[in-house]
Protein backbone atom coordinates (compact mmCIF):
# COMPACT_ATOMS: atom_id res chain seq x y z
CA UNK A 1 0.00 0.00 0.00
CA UNK A 2 1.49 3.25 -1.08
CA UNK A 3 0.02 7.08 0.35
CA UNK A 4 1.31 9.17 -2.65
CA UNK A 5 1.23 13.26 -1.95
CA UNK A 6 -1.51 13.12 0.37
CA UNK A 7 -3.08 16.21 1.80
CA UNK A 8 -5.90 16.31 3.98
CA UNK A 9 -7.46 18.90 5.89
CA UNK A 10 -11.12 19.24 7.44
CA UNK A 11 -12.59 21.88 6.60
CA UNK A 12 -12.69 23.93 3.41
CA UNK A 13 -10.83 26.70 4.89
CA UNK A 14 -8.84 24.86 7.66
CA UNK A 15 -5.31 23.91 8.00
CA UNK A 16 -3.84 21.33 6.38
CA UNK A 17 -3.70 18.29 8.64
CA UNK A 18 -1.38 16.14 6.38
CA UNK A 19 0.71 18.24 3.33
CA UNK A 20 2.07 16.05 0.84
CA UNK A 21 2.62 12.89 3.14
CA UNK A 22 4.39 10.15 1.27
CA UNK A 23 4.05 6.68 2.79
CA UNK A 24 4.69 2.55 1.71
CA UNK A 25 3.79 -0.20 3.56
CA UNK A 26 4.54 -3.61 1.77
CA UNK A 27 2.96 -7.20 2.78
CA UNK A 28 4.66 -8.42 5.56
CA UNK A 29 5.84 -5.28 7.13
CA UNK A 30 4.63 -3.20 10.46
CA UNK A 31 4.75 0.35 10.68
CA UNK A 32 4.49 1.96 13.77
CA UNK A 33 3.32 5.74 13.74
CA UNK A 34 4.24 8.50 16.41
CA UNK A 35 4.42 11.89 16.80
CA UNK A 36 3.01 14.43 19.10
CA UNK A 37 -0.78 14.92 20.31
CA UNK A 38 -2.71 16.07 17.38
CA UNK A 39 -0.03 16.26 14.85
CA UNK A 40 -2.36 13.63 12.46
CA UNK A 41 -1.53 10.50 13.02
CA UNK A 42 -5.01 9.35 13.43
CA UNK A 43 -5.83 11.12 10.49
CA UNK A 44 -2.79 9.26 8.70
CA UNK A 45 -4.39 5.83 10.00
CA UNK A 46 -7.89 6.53 8.79
CA UNK A 47 -6.59 8.08 5.05
CA UNK A 48 -4.63 4.47 5.04
CA UNK A 49 -7.47 2.94 5.78
CA UNK A 50 -9.93 3.95 3.70
CA UNK A 51 -12.06 5.80 6.35
CA UNK A 52 -11.15 9.35 5.45
CA UNK A 53 -10.60 10.75 1.29
CA UNK A 54 -7.60 12.68 1.20
CA UNK A 55 -8.29 16.11 -0.52
CA UNK A 56 -5.59 15.34 -2.80
CA UNK A 57 -3.00 13.03 -3.86
CA UNK A 58 -4.20 9.03 -3.48
CA UNK A 59 -3.57 6.37 -1.64
CA UNK A 60 -3.14 3.10 -4.26
CA UNK A 61 -2.39 -0.79 -3.58
CA UNK A 62 -4.93 -1.25 -0.27
CA UNK A 63 -5.99 -4.55 0.50
CA UNK A 64 -9.52 -5.20 -0.25
CA UNK A 65 -9.95 -6.44 3.30
CA UNK A 66 -8.92 -3.68 5.97
CA UNK A 67 -9.73 -4.14 9.77
CA UNK A 68 -9.46 -0.77 11.69
CA UNK A 69 -9.38 -0.65 15.10
CA UNK A 70 -10.24 3.28 16.44
CA UNK A 71 -8.92 4.62 19.33
CA UNK A 72 -12.76 5.12 20.59
CA UNK A 73 -14.68 2.11 20.06
CA UNK A 74 -18.83 3.40 19.40
CA UNK A 75 -19.75 1.61 22.17
CA UNK A 76 -23.26 3.52 22.29
CA UNK A 77 -25.12 0.88 20.81
CA UNK A 78 -28.07 -1.29 21.41
CA UNK A 79 -26.62 -4.53 21.15
CA UNK A 80 -25.12 -7.29 22.91
CA UNK A 81 -20.99 -8.26 21.94
CA UNK A 82 -22.37 -11.55 20.35
CA UNK A 83 -24.78 -9.92 18.31
CA UNK A 84 -22.92 -6.72 17.39
CA UNK A 85 -19.29 -9.09 16.22
CA UNK A 86 -22.36 -11.93 14.40
CA UNK A 87 -23.18 -8.93 12.67
CA UNK A 88 -19.92 -7.48 11.73
CA UNK A 89 -18.83 -10.74 10.58
CA UNK A 90 -21.15 -10.94 8.68
CA UNK A 91 -21.03 -7.57 7.49
CA UNK A 92 -16.88 -8.50 6.28
CA UNK A 93 -18.71 -11.29 3.94
CA UNK A 94 -18.06 -14.13 6.35
CA UNK A 95 -21.23 -17.00 5.66
CA UNK A 96 -23.40 -17.22 8.99
CA UNK A 97 -21.33 -20.94 10.12
CA UNK A 98 -18.20 -19.23 9.57
CA UNK A 99 -19.09 -15.80 11.43
CA UNK A 100 -20.19 -17.61 14.88
CA UNK A 101 -17.19 -19.57 14.35
CA UNK A 102 -14.72 -16.04 14.19
CA UNK A 103 -17.15 -15.10 17.25
CA UNK A 104 -16.90 -17.83 19.01
CA UNK A 105 -12.99 -17.91 18.30
CA UNK A 106 -12.33 -14.26 19.26
CA UNK A 107 -14.70 -13.92 21.96
CA UNK A 108 -12.43 -16.65 24.16
CA UNK A 109 -8.86 -15.51 22.71
CA UNK A 110 -9.60 -11.85 23.78
CA UNK A 111 -11.32 -12.78 26.99
CA UNK A 112 -14.84 -11.88 26.26
CA UNK A 113 -16.77 -15.45 27.15
CA UNK A 114 -18.30 -13.53 30.18
CA UNK A 115 -19.55 -10.61 28.24
CA UNK A 116 -21.10 -12.35 25.04
CA UNK A 117 -24.72 -11.33 26.09
CA UNK A 118 -23.86 -7.70 27.81
CA UNK A 119 -25.17 -4.53 25.92
CA UNK A 120 -21.83 -2.46 24.61
CA UNK A 121 -22.84 0.54 26.37
CA UNK A 122 -22.47 -1.47 29.74
CA UNK A 123 -18.83 -2.69 28.88
CA UNK A 124 -15.98 -0.90 30.57
CA UNK A 125 -13.71 0.89 28.40
CA UNK A 126 -11.09 -1.92 27.80
CA UNK A 127 -13.68 -4.31 27.13
CA UNK A 128 -15.21 -2.05 24.22
CA UNK A 129 -11.76 -1.90 23.47
CA UNK A 130 -11.22 -5.75 22.95
CA UNK A 131 -14.52 -5.52 21.06
CA UNK A 132 -13.19 -3.18 18.22
CA UNK A 133 -10.04 -5.46 17.81
CA UNK A 134 -11.82 -8.78 17.91
CA UNK A 135 -14.39 -7.01 14.75
CA UNK A 136 -11.59 -6.27 13.13
CA UNK A 137 -9.99 -9.49 13.09
CA UNK A 138 -12.82 -11.69 12.78
CA UNK A 139 -12.10 -11.79 8.49
CA UNK A 140 -8.51 -12.25 8.35
CA UNK A 141 -7.19 -8.55 7.37
CA UNK A 142 -4.89 -7.98 4.35
CA UNK A 143 -4.42 -4.35 6.21
CA UNK A 144 -4.78 -3.58 10.09
CA UNK A 145 -4.89 -0.31 11.15
CA UNK A 146 -4.82 -0.14 14.97
CA UNK A 147 -5.04 3.83 16.47
CA UNK A 148 -3.52 3.26 20.00
CA UNK A 149 -4.51 -0.33 20.19
CA UNK A 150 -3.09 -0.76 23.84
CA UNK A 151 -5.08 2.48 25.28
CA UNK A 152 -7.72 1.18 28.09
CA UNK A 153 -6.03 -2.75 27.66
CA UNK A 154 -5.00 -5.30 30.71
CA UNK A 155 -1.90 -6.58 30.60
CA UNK A 156 -3.33 -9.67 29.46
CA UNK A 157 -4.70 -7.96 26.33
CA UNK A 158 -1.98 -5.89 25.85
CA UNK A 159 0.61 -8.63 25.21
CA UNK A 160 -1.71 -10.07 22.69
CA UNK A 161 -1.74 -6.97 20.18
CA UNK A 162 1.66 -8.23 19.03
CA UNK A 163 0.16 -11.74 18.69
CA UNK A 164 -2.08 -10.26 16.11
CA UNK A 165 0.00 -8.19 14.47
CA UNK A 166 1.82 -11.14 14.33
CA UNK A 167 -0.57 -13.32 12.69
CA UNK A 168 -1.69 -10.40 10.32
CA UNK A 169 1.94 -10.47 9.31
CA UNK A 170 2.45 -14.39 9.02
CA UNK A 171 -0.43 -14.35 6.30
CA UNK A 172 1.21 -11.70 4.17
CA UNK A 173 -0.23 -8.49 5.50
CA UNK A 174 0.45 -5.33 6.29
CA UNK A 175 -0.41 -3.14 9.91
CA UNK A 176 -0.08 -0.08 10.81
CA UNK A 177 -0.29 1.07 14.35
CA UNK A 178 0.04 4.35 16.30
CA UNK A 179 1.44 4.87 19.53
CA UNK A 180 1.76 7.29 22.13
CA UNK A 181 2.36 5.55 25.30
CA UNK A 182 6.33 4.03 24.10
CA UNK A 183 4.65 0.79 23.54
CA UNK A 184 5.84 0.49 20.07
CA UNK A 185 8.79 -1.92 22.56
CA UNK A 186 6.53 -4.35 21.89
CA UNK A 187 6.81 -4.68 18.19
CA UNK A 188 10.75 -4.86 17.67
CA UNK A 189 10.33 -5.34 14.39
CA UNK A 190 8.28 -2.59 12.94
CA UNK A 191 9.21 0.71 10.74
CA UNK A 192 8.98 3.98 12.75
CA UNK A 193 7.07 6.75 10.88
CA UNK A 194 6.92 10.05 12.49
CA UNK A 195 4.16 12.42 12.03
CA UNK A 196 5.42 16.09 12.05
CA UNK A 197 4.00 19.39 10.48
CA UNK A 198 2.25 17.28 7.65
CA UNK A 199 4.48 15.08 6.30
CA UNK A 200 5.41 11.35 7.35
CA UNK A 201 9.53 10.65 7.67
CA UNK A 202 11.08 7.22 8.50
CA UNK A 203 13.48 6.97 11.15
CA UNK A 204 16.49 5.13 9.48
CA UNK A 205 17.55 1.85 10.82
CA UNK A 206 20.34 1.92 13.47
CA UNK A 207 23.09 -0.90 13.10
CA UNK A 208 22.23 -4.17 13.90
CA UNK A 209 19.07 -4.18 12.72
CA UNK A 210 16.88 -6.84 12.14
CA UNK A 211 17.27 -9.25 15.21
CA UNK A 212 16.12 -8.65 18.54
CA UNK A 213 16.36 -10.97 21.52
CA UNK A 214 13.24 -13.11 22.97
CA UNK A 215 14.36 -14.96 26.36
CA UNK A 216 12.28 -17.73 27.16
CA UNK A 217 11.52 -19.93 29.46
CA UNK A 218 11.42 -23.97 29.22
CA UNK A 219 11.04 -26.96 31.21
CA UNK A 220 14.69 -28.47 32.27
CA UNK A 221 13.65 -31.70 30.42
CA UNK A 222 12.39 -30.13 27.05
CA UNK A 223 15.46 -27.62 26.86
CA UNK A 224 17.63 -29.97 23.70
CA UNK A 225 14.15 -30.52 22.20
CA UNK A 226 13.57 -26.61 22.19
CA UNK A 227 17.35 -25.52 21.66
CA UNK A 228 17.25 -27.91 18.49
CA UNK A 229 13.43 -26.78 17.12
CA UNK A 230 14.50 -23.02 17.35
CA UNK A 231 17.65 -24.10 15.37
CA UNK A 232 15.82 -25.42 12.44
CA UNK A 233 13.21 -23.06 12.43
CA UNK A 234 16.02 -20.38 11.72
CA UNK A 235 16.61 -18.68 15.07
CA UNK A 236 20.11 -18.41 16.68
CA UNK A 237 20.47 -19.51 19.63
CA UNK A 238 23.17 -17.53 22.59
CA UNK A 239 22.52 -19.30 25.38
CA UNK A 240 21.42 -21.22 27.90
CA UNK A 241 21.06 -20.58 31.48
CA UNK A 242 20.37 -23.04 34.44
CA UNK A 243 17.08 -22.85 35.98
CA UNK A 244 16.97 -20.42 39.24
CA UNK A 245 19.97 -18.23 38.03
CA UNK A 246 19.06 -14.70 38.10
CA UNK A 247 19.68 -12.85 34.95
CA UNK A 248 23.03 -10.53 34.77
CA UNK A 249 21.58 -7.88 32.71
CA UNK A 250 18.48 -5.60 33.05
CA UNK A 251 16.52 -7.09 30.32
CA UNK A 252 13.00 -8.73 31.19
CA UNK A 253 13.49 -8.72 34.90
CA UNK A 254 11.49 -12.07 35.35
CA UNK A 255 14.35 -13.80 33.93
CA UNK A 256 13.76 -16.30 31.32
CA UNK A 257 16.04 -19.33 30.53
CA UNK A 258 17.53 -20.05 26.88
CA UNK A 259 17.79 -16.67 25.01
CA UNK A 260 17.60 -16.68 21.21
CA UNK A 261 18.20 -13.94 19.26
CA UNK A 262 15.37 -13.92 16.57
CA UNK A 263 15.74 -12.66 13.18
CA UNK A 264 12.89 -10.11 12.26
CA UNK A 265 12.85 -8.86 8.16
CA UNK A 266 13.46 -5.15 7.79
CA UNK A 267 13.67 -5.00 12.03
CA UNK A 268 15.58 -3.21 14.50
CA UNK A 269 15.21 -3.53 17.95
CA UNK A 270 13.37 -1.28 19.52
CA UNK A 271 15.40 -0.56 23.00
CA UNK A 272 18.90 -0.31 23.02
CA UNK A 273 18.32 -3.14 25.76
CA UNK A 274 16.96 -5.80 23.59
CA UNK A 275 20.34 -5.90 22.06
CA UNK A 276 22.19 -7.48 24.91
CA UNK A 277 23.25 -10.90 23.99
CA UNK A 278 24.95 -12.82 26.96
CA UNK B 1 -24.84 -5.56 2.65
CA UNK B 2 -27.59 -6.93 3.96
CA UNK B 3 -26.05 -7.44 7.92
CA UNK B 4 -25.73 -3.88 7.69
CA UNK B 5 -29.28 -3.10 6.93
CA UNK B 6 -30.82 -5.67 9.57
CA UNK B 7 -28.38 -4.35 11.80
CA UNK B 8 -29.17 -0.58 11.40
CA UNK B 9 -33.27 -1.45 10.90
CA UNK B 10 -32.28 -3.00 14.38
CA UNK B 11 -30.36 0.31 15.99
CA UNK B 12 -33.31 1.77 15.09
CA UNK B 13 -36.13 -0.32 16.83
CA UNK B 14 -34.34 -1.09 19.73
CA UNK B 15 -33.32 2.20 20.76
CA UNK B 16 -36.55 3.47 21.04
CA UNK B 17 -35.58 5.69 18.29
CA UNK B 18 -38.61 4.56 16.25
CA UNK B 19 -41.53 5.46 18.04
CA UNK B 20 -41.73 9.37 17.70
CA UNK B 21 -42.04 9.17 14.55
CA UNK B 22 -44.00 6.80 14.57
CA UNK B 23 -45.72 8.42 16.76
CA UNK B 24 -45.83 11.79 14.80
CA UNK B 25 -46.78 10.03 12.18
CA UNK B 26 -50.47 8.95 13.87
CA UNK B 27 -50.74 12.44 15.40
CA UNK B 28 -50.78 14.13 11.20
CA UNK B 29 -52.97 10.53 10.25
CA UNK B 30 -55.54 10.86 13.06
CA UNK B 31 -56.10 14.70 12.49
CA UNK B 32 -56.06 13.93 8.55
CA UNK B 33 -59.14 11.57 9.27
CA UNK B 34 -60.59 13.13 12.23
CA UNK B 35 -61.44 16.11 10.26
CA UNK B 36 -63.94 14.28 8.21
CA UNK B 37 -64.75 11.37 5.68
CA UNK B 38 -63.35 11.41 2.02
CA UNK B 39 -62.67 9.16 -1.09
CA UNK B 40 -60.08 6.89 -0.50
CA UNK B 41 -57.90 8.34 -3.53
CA UNK B 42 -58.67 11.91 -1.87
CA UNK B 43 -57.68 10.91 0.81
CA UNK B 44 -54.80 8.80 0.73
CA UNK B 45 -53.60 11.63 -1.75
CA UNK B 46 -53.50 14.06 1.06
CA UNK B 47 -51.91 11.73 3.56
CA UNK B 48 -48.88 11.43 1.30
CA UNK B 49 -48.43 14.95 1.75
CA UNK B 50 -49.05 15.37 5.73
CA UNK B 51 -46.64 11.80 5.49
CA UNK B 52 -43.79 13.65 3.72
CA UNK B 53 -42.10 15.62 6.50
CA UNK B 54 -42.88 12.30 8.79
CA UNK B 55 -40.78 10.24 6.49
CA UNK B 56 -37.83 12.20 5.53
CA UNK B 57 -37.56 12.85 9.38
CA UNK B 58 -37.76 8.65 10.35
CA UNK B 59 -35.04 8.69 7.98
CA UNK B 60 -32.74 10.76 9.28
CA UNK B 61 -33.57 9.26 12.80
CA UNK B 62 -33.02 6.12 11.53
CA UNK B 63 -29.93 7.01 9.96
CA UNK B 64 -28.85 9.52 13.00
CA UNK B 65 -28.97 6.57 15.17
CA UNK B 66 -26.00 4.87 14.30
CA UNK B 67 -22.80 6.50 16.39
CA UNK B 68 -20.11 7.93 13.65
CA UNK B 69 -17.48 5.74 14.85
CA UNK B 70 -19.49 3.07 13.71
CA UNK B 71 -20.74 4.06 10.42
CA UNK B 72 -17.31 4.82 9.34
CA UNK B 73 -16.13 1.00 10.76
CA UNK B 74 -19.21 -0.26 8.53
CA UNK B 75 -17.44 1.66 5.40
CA UNK B 76 -14.37 0.24 5.94
CA UNK B 77 -16.25 -3.36 6.42
CA UNK B 78 -18.02 -3.20 2.96
CA UNK B 79 -17.03 -0.26 1.48
CA UNK B 80 -18.38 3.77 1.10
CA UNK B 81 -20.82 2.52 -1.54
CA UNK B 82 -22.26 -0.13 -0.12
CA UNK B 83 -22.52 1.93 3.44
CA UNK B 84 -24.53 4.29 1.46
CA UNK B 85 -26.95 2.54 -0.24
CA UNK B 86 -27.50 -0.05 2.92
CA UNK B 87 -28.81 3.25 5.19
CA UNK B 88 -30.58 4.57 2.10
CA UNK B 89 -32.47 1.13 1.97
CA UNK B 90 -33.01 0.43 5.95
CA UNK B 91 -34.58 4.09 4.99
CA UNK B 92 -36.85 2.39 2.67
CA UNK B 93 -38.32 -0.25 4.62
CA UNK B 94 -38.79 1.73 7.68
CA UNK B 95 -40.79 4.23 4.94
CA UNK B 96 -42.73 1.33 3.75
CA UNK B 97 -43.50 0.41 7.18
CA UNK B 98 -44.68 3.23 7.82
CA UNK B 99 -46.62 3.67 4.47
CA UNK B 100 -48.87 0.68 5.48
CA UNK B 101 -49.95 2.00 8.78
CA UNK B 102 -50.99 5.14 7.13
CA UNK B 103 -53.08 3.06 4.01
CA UNK B 104 -54.50 0.70 6.60
CA UNK B 105 -55.40 3.22 9.32
CA UNK B 106 -58.60 5.24 7.78
CA UNK B 107 -59.88 2.26 7.72
CA UNK B 108 -59.54 1.65 11.24
CA UNK B 109 -60.86 5.18 12.30
CA UNK B 110 -63.82 5.05 9.27
CA UNK B 111 -61.82 8.05 7.46
CA UNK B 112 -62.90 6.77 3.81
CA UNK B 113 -65.87 6.36 1.94
CA UNK B 114 -66.63 4.32 -0.78
CA UNK B 115 -67.95 5.31 -4.23
CA UNK B 116 -71.29 7.77 -3.38
CA UNK B 117 -72.12 8.92 -7.33
CA UNK B 118 -72.26 6.84 -10.67
CA UNK B 119 -68.58 7.62 -11.95
CA UNK B 120 -66.82 7.71 -8.63
CA UNK B 121 -63.76 5.16 -8.40
CA UNK B 122 -63.93 1.98 -6.23
CA UNK B 123 -62.55 1.37 -3.14
CA UNK B 124 -60.06 -0.90 -4.66
CA UNK B 125 -58.88 1.52 -7.56
CA UNK B 126 -58.70 4.42 -4.58
CA UNK B 127 -56.46 1.79 -3.11
CA UNK B 128 -54.05 1.66 -5.57
CA UNK B 129 -54.22 5.13 -5.67
CA UNK B 130 -53.42 5.88 -2.15
CA UNK B 131 -50.31 3.14 -2.64
CA UNK B 132 -49.22 4.68 -5.86
CA UNK B 133 -49.20 8.41 -4.04
CA UNK B 134 -47.29 7.16 -0.60
CA UNK B 135 -45.03 4.92 -2.98
CA UNK B 136 -44.31 8.40 -4.80
CA UNK B 137 -43.33 10.18 -2.12
CA UNK B 138 -40.89 7.63 0.07
CA UNK B 139 -37.62 8.28 -2.36
CA UNK B 140 -37.43 12.06 -1.72
CA UNK B 141 -38.76 11.70 1.31
CA UNK B 142 -35.78 9.17 2.48
CA UNK B 143 -33.74 11.28 0.37
CA UNK B 144 -34.34 14.45 2.12
CA UNK B 145 -34.01 12.60 5.59
CA UNK B 146 -30.69 11.57 4.17
CA UNK B 147 -29.50 15.04 3.29
CA UNK B 148 -30.39 16.23 6.93
CA UNK B 149 -28.86 13.05 8.35
CA UNK B 150 -25.68 14.05 10.57
CA UNK B 151 -23.38 12.14 8.08
CA UNK B 152 -24.09 14.89 5.80
CA UNK B 153 -24.83 18.20 7.52
CA UNK B 154 -22.54 17.27 10.65
CA UNK B 155 -24.17 18.89 13.86
CA UNK B 156 -28.29 18.81 14.43
CA UNK B 157 -28.75 22.41 14.51
CA UNK B 158 -28.19 22.20 9.87
CA UNK B 159 -29.67 18.44 10.16
CA UNK B 160 -33.48 20.07 11.24
CA UNK B 161 -32.69 23.33 9.23
CA UNK B 162 -32.31 21.11 5.87
CA UNK B 163 -35.07 18.94 7.22
CA UNK B 164 -38.15 22.35 7.96
CA UNK B 165 -36.87 23.57 4.96
CA UNK B 166 -37.26 20.79 2.67
CA UNK B 167 -40.29 19.85 4.03
CA UNK B 168 -41.90 23.21 3.88
CA UNK B 169 -40.47 24.09 1.09
CA UNK B 170 -41.98 20.91 -0.77
CA UNK B 171 -45.47 22.01 -0.14
CA UNK B 172 -45.27 25.54 -0.27
CA UNK B 173 -43.22 25.45 -4.12
CA UNK B 174 -45.89 22.36 -5.02
CA UNK B 175 -49.14 25.31 -4.52
CA UNK B 176 -51.02 24.94 -7.80
CA UNK B 177 -50.23 28.52 -7.92
CA UNK B 178 -45.88 28.32 -7.52
CA UNK B 179 -43.90 29.30 -10.52
CA UNK B 180 -41.30 26.90 -9.88
CA UNK B 181 -42.74 23.64 -8.41
CA UNK B 182 -40.72 21.10 -10.44
CA UNK B 183 -37.69 22.74 -7.31
CA UNK B 184 -40.05 20.33 -5.44
CA UNK B 185 -41.10 17.04 -5.30
CA UNK B 186 -44.58 16.03 -6.79
CA UNK B 187 -46.08 15.31 -3.55
CA UNK B 188 -48.94 18.20 -3.91
CA UNK B 189 -49.57 18.00 -7.53
CA UNK B 190 -50.47 13.92 -6.30
CA UNK B 191 -52.57 14.53 -3.60
CA UNK B 192 -54.32 17.72 -6.80
CA UNK B 193 -54.13 14.46 -9.33
CA UNK B 194 -55.72 12.10 -7.09
CA UNK B 195 -58.49 13.97 -6.12
CA UNK B 196 -60.02 14.23 -9.74
CA UNK B 197 -59.21 12.66 -12.71
CA UNK B 198 -56.33 11.01 -13.44
CA UNK B 199 -55.43 10.31 -17.11
CA UNK B 200 -52.46 7.97 -17.60
CA UNK B 201 -50.29 10.59 -19.30
CA UNK B 202 -50.49 12.51 -16.03
CA UNK B 203 -49.42 9.86 -13.66
CA UNK B 204 -46.99 8.50 -15.66
CA UNK B 205 -45.58 12.20 -15.96
CA UNK B 206 -45.94 12.91 -12.14
CA UNK B 207 -44.12 9.25 -12.09
CA UNK B 208 -41.10 10.67 -14.36
CA UNK B 209 -40.94 14.08 -12.15
CA UNK B 210 -40.89 12.23 -8.55
CA UNK B 211 -37.88 9.77 -9.92
CA UNK B 212 -36.23 12.74 -11.57
CA UNK B 213 -36.29 14.30 -8.33
CA UNK B 214 -35.09 11.59 -6.39
CA UNK B 215 -32.27 11.21 -8.97
CA UNK B 216 -30.98 14.46 -8.57
CA UNK B 217 -31.15 14.59 -4.87
CA UNK B 218 -29.64 11.24 -4.78
CA UNK B 219 -26.83 12.20 -6.59
CA UNK B 220 -26.77 15.12 -4.24
CA UNK B 221 -26.08 13.13 -1.21
CA UNK B 222 -23.75 10.60 -2.70
CA UNK B 223 -21.11 13.86 -4.01
CA UNK B 224 -22.11 15.56 -0.28
CA UNK B 225 -21.30 12.09 0.98
CA UNK B 226 -17.94 11.40 -0.90
CA UNK B 227 -17.03 15.36 -0.33
CA UNK B 228 -17.21 15.07 3.64
CA UNK B 229 -15.64 11.63 3.80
Amino acid sequence: MRLENVWLRYHRRGSWVLRGADAELGAGEVAVVLGRNGVGKSTLLQVAAGVIRPGRGRVTGRPARVGWVPERFPADQPFTVAHYLTAMGRMAGLPPSEAGRAVDTWVERLGLARFRGVRLPELSKGTAQKVGLAQAMLRRPGLLVLDEPWEGLDATARELVPELVDEVLTAGGSVLVSDHRGEVARLPGARRWTVADGLVTEEAPSGGAGFAVVEVEVAAARVAGTVARLRAEGHRVLGVRPGGEPPDDPVPPDGGRPDVREPVPGARPADPADEVVR
Amino acid sequence: MTALLRLRLAGFLRTGRAVAPLLAGLVVLGTLYGGGRAQAGEAYGVSAVVLFPVLAWQTKVLLDAEPDGQRRLAQVTVGARRERIAGLLAAVVAALGTVAVALVFPWLVGGVTGPVEPGDRSIAVGLLLGLWAHLLAVPPAVLLGALASRACTGSAGYGVAVLALGGVGAVVLGLSGSAVPWLAPPIMATARATAGALPATTAALLTVWAMAWSAVALAGYVWWRRSRM
